[in-house]
């Protein structure tokens, strides 16, 4: 329950729409139940009035019945609305909390989420936490205080009554619920289980298609995911009988509880403890009071599947900042000199990866970092853009970059990093991101650069080319530049380029490098640092380092 | 952007015929078991009948004949022995339409994904990958409830409310003509509304899973955004967008739930006013209470198939969704030019491509005239620009497609009249990024031969540089790799493609990049490999790696899928100041 308290404390801004939306939900229930008890009470008495003759004021139970009909389905309207808005408005806090959370934890912590498939999982929870309210909570909190009124609404007529159906209804909002959820808990996590497996397989098999074609693998592949299928299938059975069993137990329990309250009101009417049209109303209004316990148990199967989305969520937004910042020095440095003294650091603890490194990279220098995968280049470029924490000494124009704020660092340097990521929108909007304050020209210099002007000016749309979710319409090279030219046209005194040529053929690398020599030509001040396995990238530099 | 998902929505619309006919036809397979869930509701039905019937009884004895509770306790035994037939008919019926849900999901799925493999890339261009795992997985779960709600609904809709008219007309047939009349109306307003909500609706889903995908897409782009220093004003934008969303949402919900409301009203209004019709006939002494009650309790009985039909609306829209994916997969003819019968020849081919085009119905990465020769046990290179259509290449000469015009012919002979199989056992392919499923590293070498012996494998690992690594995993070649071989790096994985290839007895080999993404040390030992794996084999290899290039006979060069130059390494590889 704590993830629901933490779920409920996020959106607390929001109660009044949850609570107006629980509240409506209840009034539902109630003009419901209550216009079947009227309705009852109403035929009943009409009949002993008829036969006995003797004088009933029908004004007042058939204007109730109108009204409550009318209650109920306005009100009805009025619940899924509400609730709805209540969904959409905890919706946007979530995302901003959220988003919050993660910002500072960037990269280290949501690494596990860089996979497209662990995405899609992020995506499911964060999914499930938003529609908590709309499923869980509201539903849940509307049975409770309906059966909770109902069977006072009873108690006022008729204690036995009352009693039996809190029975029943326990059993079949509450006990049935749990044992239901118990039994399907294994089958469950086995359905989803191999569900993941399956798609897996498909994907696995459907992306080397050709492959298995070519070593007459592909019906062998095809009967693993048939196998898979069959029993994924036959455990999504499982769970469809456990759900007959659970709407049969519903159907017993409500048929069960009616027919006690007829034998407990009949008990009363025949010792004229209460009028006899009353054991119709009873009788009515218990059947109608069974909706509300039938809210129960879809929001509790719920909470097995909800409470594990909130605990991944809220573990990966606890976890601690991995590079605490600074608060804001009036340390300014004096120039873009880059100076590396004996540092030591590591992707995980315990597995080091760089030792004791030193270099300098003097103001408007360019150094080139080479050796091969696994020597901790792109390392050197996360801990210098403060994603990563490190030993030893760094300085940025004399002055600690630990002792500066994580802006003032970003301020000072644009960079291409190891995965630049593409978002899902036009090219133009993903260079702009560099520096939304850049004119028409400084942006067709950093394409020109980049070497993306020739390329972009084929495209029909041209700069509107939408580059589709991770840059999955562009090649790699195209996005591998289009990154480039958005670290270029942020201007910063200090670049670092991570592979700025990875992907391209050799053709364009030729051309965006001697691009990117004339604009170190033009741009004396700037510091440069690139990390590169390329032959070609080293002639870039004017000393090269090999790790 | 409106415009354009209004578009594809036109679109759906369109198709939508298509789908739910082959809906409905996979259905008629099922007949017998959906007709057994059909025939259980029927009798849950009767049951609903005895049970107000009996409550009804019981209820005038009390009321009006001031009976005890000794006279109805045989009525209290009746109803429980109802309520717990009841209970089974539901158990049963929910059993049935889940193992008819199990069956059609198997059958569906098996054929779907035979199908698009066997369709090939040829056949499914315009596919993204992507889209079809998404419609064999979870659009194949997606049909379910069509069949378990959608279609026993439909029938009880129809078969339920008139079977209780008739037990309600006898007892009080004003209160029967009210509902009758009633009745019409709830369809027909769910129809009206419903009409134009689904328009709106289907705009919204797209809406919603664009925003969904805004917040992953810049949770994923955290880094940049932070190294930009926009990271925190994104806040307010993510802020904004779901605020946006909220309010265009909300408006199409206050129109998608009139439907609803309709359906309540007349329900809930309906059984109002038979409450007040057989009131008024008691008070009058027109109509016994038990007859009266009865009535009252079947009114909301009558509605709650039409109710329940409206709530499975829902249900067909993601099936007839699911289905317009998956029909037109299932009906698209298998690519022609494969039903050639002639036994692919022993030994090196000399493989000749005469003015061959392929162009994909699109410009990007097709070939067009192109002309090359390969000679037999030669090794070529194919070198380029990405997107200058050298992987195209290699899949028509690997026979995964078929020149659009043109031929290709190995040792003469036109390469469409080779029978597939033959030729694809002369051949070992390595792509770019090689197929690895998650099992054995033997499982994986040996994919395409499983009855290769020991010396086989000792061979082909020595010769892919491949046996060292191995040598040094916990369980050698019995280790389990994860999935896409997880487990091993990317260089040993492309070094396990190349014993894979080299296990195969192939006689053609065509290797897609198989130097790229490689630090040098990798890349040597890949080349040298390569070296190995070239004797007495025809090779293709493409590249564009300095290292890759050194070792082969000659280079060919394509720009926009023809043939630029064909020359030896040496001249391809002069210094770059050299105008190209």
């Amino acid at each position: 329950m704590n993830q629901i308290i933490r779920f409920l404390k996020i959106s607390r801004n929001q109660w009044r729409w949850m609570a107006a939306g629980i509240v409506l939900g209840v009034v539902v229930v109630i003009a419901n139940t209550l216009l079947m008890a009227v309705s009852g009470w109403f035929i009943a008495s009409m009949a002993v009035s008829g036969s006995s003759g003797a004088a009933f004021n029908y004004f007042f139970p058939s204007a109730s019945i109108r009204f409550l009909a009318i209650a109920r389905t306005v009100g009805r309207y009025a619940e899924r609305l509400v609730t709805h808005e209540a969904t959409f408005r905890i919706l946007a806090e979530l995302r901003v909390w959220l988003f919050k959370r993660f910002e500072p934890l960037a990269p280290a912590c949501l690494e596990r989420y860089a996979d497209g498939d662990v995405a899609g999982r992020l995506r499911a929870d964060v999914d499930a936490l938003e529609t908590l309210y709309l499923k869980f909570v509201a539903p849940l909190a509307v049975g409770i205080i309906s059966i909770i009124t109902g069977v006072a609404f009873l108690a006022c007529f008729s204690l036995p009554s009352a009693l039996s159906m809190l029975f029943f209804l326990t059993i079949a909002g509450i006990g049935l619920p749990l044992v239901i959820s118990r039994i399907s808990e294994q089958p469950g996590r086995q359905a989803a289980q191999l569900s993941a497996a399956l798609r897996n397989k498909v994907t696995e098999g459907l992306q080397g298609v050709e492959e298995l074609i070519l070593l007459g693998a592909v019906d062998r592949q095809a009967a693993v995911v048939d196998d898979l299928s069959e029993k994924l299938v036959a455990a999504q059975e499982r769970l469809g009988r456990i759900n007959a069993f659970s709407l049969g137990g519903m159907v017993l329990l409500a048929g069960s509880g009616v027919v006690s309250v007829l034998v407990a009101a009949t008990t009363q009417v025949a010792a004229h403890q209460i009028p006899p049209p009353n054991l119709v109303m009873l009788l009515l209004f218990s059947a109608a009071l069974f909706e509300a316990a039938g809210l129960l148990p879809s929001a509790l199967y719920l909470l097995p599947v909800a409470r594990e989305s909130a605990s991944r969520i809220f573990e990966l937004a606890d976890a601690p900042v991995p590079v605490p910042d600074t608060p804001v020095s009036g340390a300014v440095p004096f120039d873009n000199g880059i100076s590396f003294t004996n540092v030591s650091a590591s992707y995980f603890p315990g597995v080091p990866v760089l030792h004791t490194i030193s270099l300098t990279v003097p103001p408007g220098g360019c150094l080139v970092l080479t050796g091969p995968s696994g020597s901790g280049k792109s390392l050197i470029v996360e801990i210098l853009l403060r994603f990563r924490t490190y030993e030893g000494n760094i300085t940025v124009g004399g002055i600690e970059i630990s002792d500066l704020a994580k802006d003032a660092v970003h301020d000072l340097i644009a960079a291409v990093p190891q995965r630049p990521h593409l978002f899902n929108g036009t090219i133009r909007d993903n260079v702009m991101l560099g520096n939304v304050l850049a004119d028409e020209e400084q942006l067709h210099r950093a394409l020109y650069d980049s070497g993306l002007d020739a390329w972009v000016a084929s495209l029909p749309d041209g700069l509107a080319t939408q580059v589709g979710i991770n840059g999955s319409a562009v090649s790699g090279g195209e996005g591998r530049r289009i990154a480039l030219a958005r670290a270029l046209l942020k201007n910063a005194p200090i670049l670092l380029l991570d592979e700025p040529t990875e992907g391209l053929d050799a053709a364009t690398e030729r051309e965006v490098i001697s691009r990117l020599q004339s604009r170190i030509r033009d741009a004396k001040e700037t510091t440069m640092l690139i990390v590169s396995h390329r032959p070609a990238c080293l002639t870039l530099g004017d000393s090269v380092i090999r790790l | 952007m409106t415009e354009h998902s209004e578009e594809s929505f036109e679109d759906c619309a369109q198709r939508d015929t298509g789908a739910e006919s082959w809906l409905l036809e996979e259905a008629r397979k099922m007949r017998w078991l959906l007709l057994g869930v059909v025939f259980l509701a029927a009798l849950i039905g009767v049951l609903v009948v005895f049970q107000a019937r009996l409550l009804a009884s019981a209820c005038h004895k009390v009321v009006m004949s001031g009976e005890g509770v000794a006279s109805i306790m045989s009525f209290a035994g009746i109803l429980i022995l109802i309520a717990a037939g009841r209970s089974l008919c539901s158990y049963g019926m929910e059993v049935r339409s889940s193992a008819a849900a199990a069956r059609i999901k198997q059958t569906v799925r098996s054929t779907l994904y035979r199908k698009i493999q066997s369709l090939g890339p040829a056949g499914l261009a315009g596919n993204e990958t992507g889209s079809l795992i998404e419609t064999v997985t979870k659009g194949v779960d997606e049909l379910e409830h069509y069949f378990t709600r959608f279609i026993p609904q439909l029938f009880l809709a129809a078969l339920l409310p008139l079977m209780f008219i008739i037990v309600i007309v006898p007892s009080e047939w004003r209160a029967g003509l009210m509902l009758l009349f009633s009745a019409p109306f709830i369809p027909l307003f769910m129809i009206l509304i419903g009409r134009g909500s689904e328009k709106l609706h289907r705009r919204q889903w797209g809406r919603l899973s664009r925003m969904a995908g805004h917040l992953l897409d810049l949770l994923q782009g955290l880094p940049d955004l932070i190294i930009f220093g926009t990271a925190k004003k994104e806040a307010t934008v993510v802020a904004r967008v779901s605020e946006d969303y909220r309010i265009a949402t909300m408006a199409v919900l206050r129109v998608a739930f009139l439907s609803a409301f309709a359906l309540e009203f007349f329900a809930t209004v309906g059984t109002a006013v038979v409450a007040v019709i057989i009131g008024f006939r008691l008070l009058g002494g027109n109509l016994t209470l038990q007859e009266g009650l009865f009535v009252l309790l079947m009114s909301p009985e009558f509605y709650l198939p039409l109710r329940n039909l409206g709530l499975s609306y829902h249900a067909r829209m993601q099936g007839v969704a699911a289905a317009e994916r998956i029909a037109p997969l299932l009906a698209r003819p298998l690519p022609e030019g494969f039903a050639g019968t002639l036994p692919a020849p022993d030994g090196p081919p000399a493989v000749s491509f005469e003015a061959v085009s392929f162009r994909y119905g699109g410009n990007r990465g097709g070939v067009t005239g192109f002309d090359l020769e390969l000679p037999p046990g030669s090794i070529t290179a194919l070198a380029g620009e990405s997107g200058s259509g050298k992987t195209t290449l290699a899949r028509l000469l690997a026979g995964l497609a078929r020149p659009e015009s043109g031929r290709i012919l190995i040792n003469g002979q036109d390469l469409t009249n080779l029978a597939p199989d033959s030729w694809r056992s002369r051949l070992a392919w390595v792509p770019q990024t090689p197929y690895f499923t998650s099992g054995t590293v033997r499982e994986n070498l040996l994919l395409g031969r499983p009855d290769a012996d020991e010396n086989d494998i000792h061979d082909s690992l020595k010769a892919a540089a491949a046996d060292q690594f191995i040598g040094r995993l916990p369980h050698g070649l019995d280790t389990v790799l994860g999935d896409r071989g997880a487990g091993l790096s990317g260089g040993e994985l492309k070094r396990l493609a190349l014993a894979r290839a080299y296990v195969c007895h192939a006689t053609l080999v065509i290797l897609d990049e198989p130097t790229a993404g490689l630090d040098a040390e990798n890349e040597l030992l890949v080349c040298e490999a390569l070296e190995r794996l070239a004797h007495g084999r025809t090779v293709l290899v493409i590249s564009h790696r300095e290292q890759t290039l050194t070792r082969v006979d000659r280079v060919a060069e394509m720009i926009d899928g023809r043939i630029e130059r064909v020359v030896s390494p040496s001249i391809f590889l002069t210094p770059w100041e050299n105008p190209v």
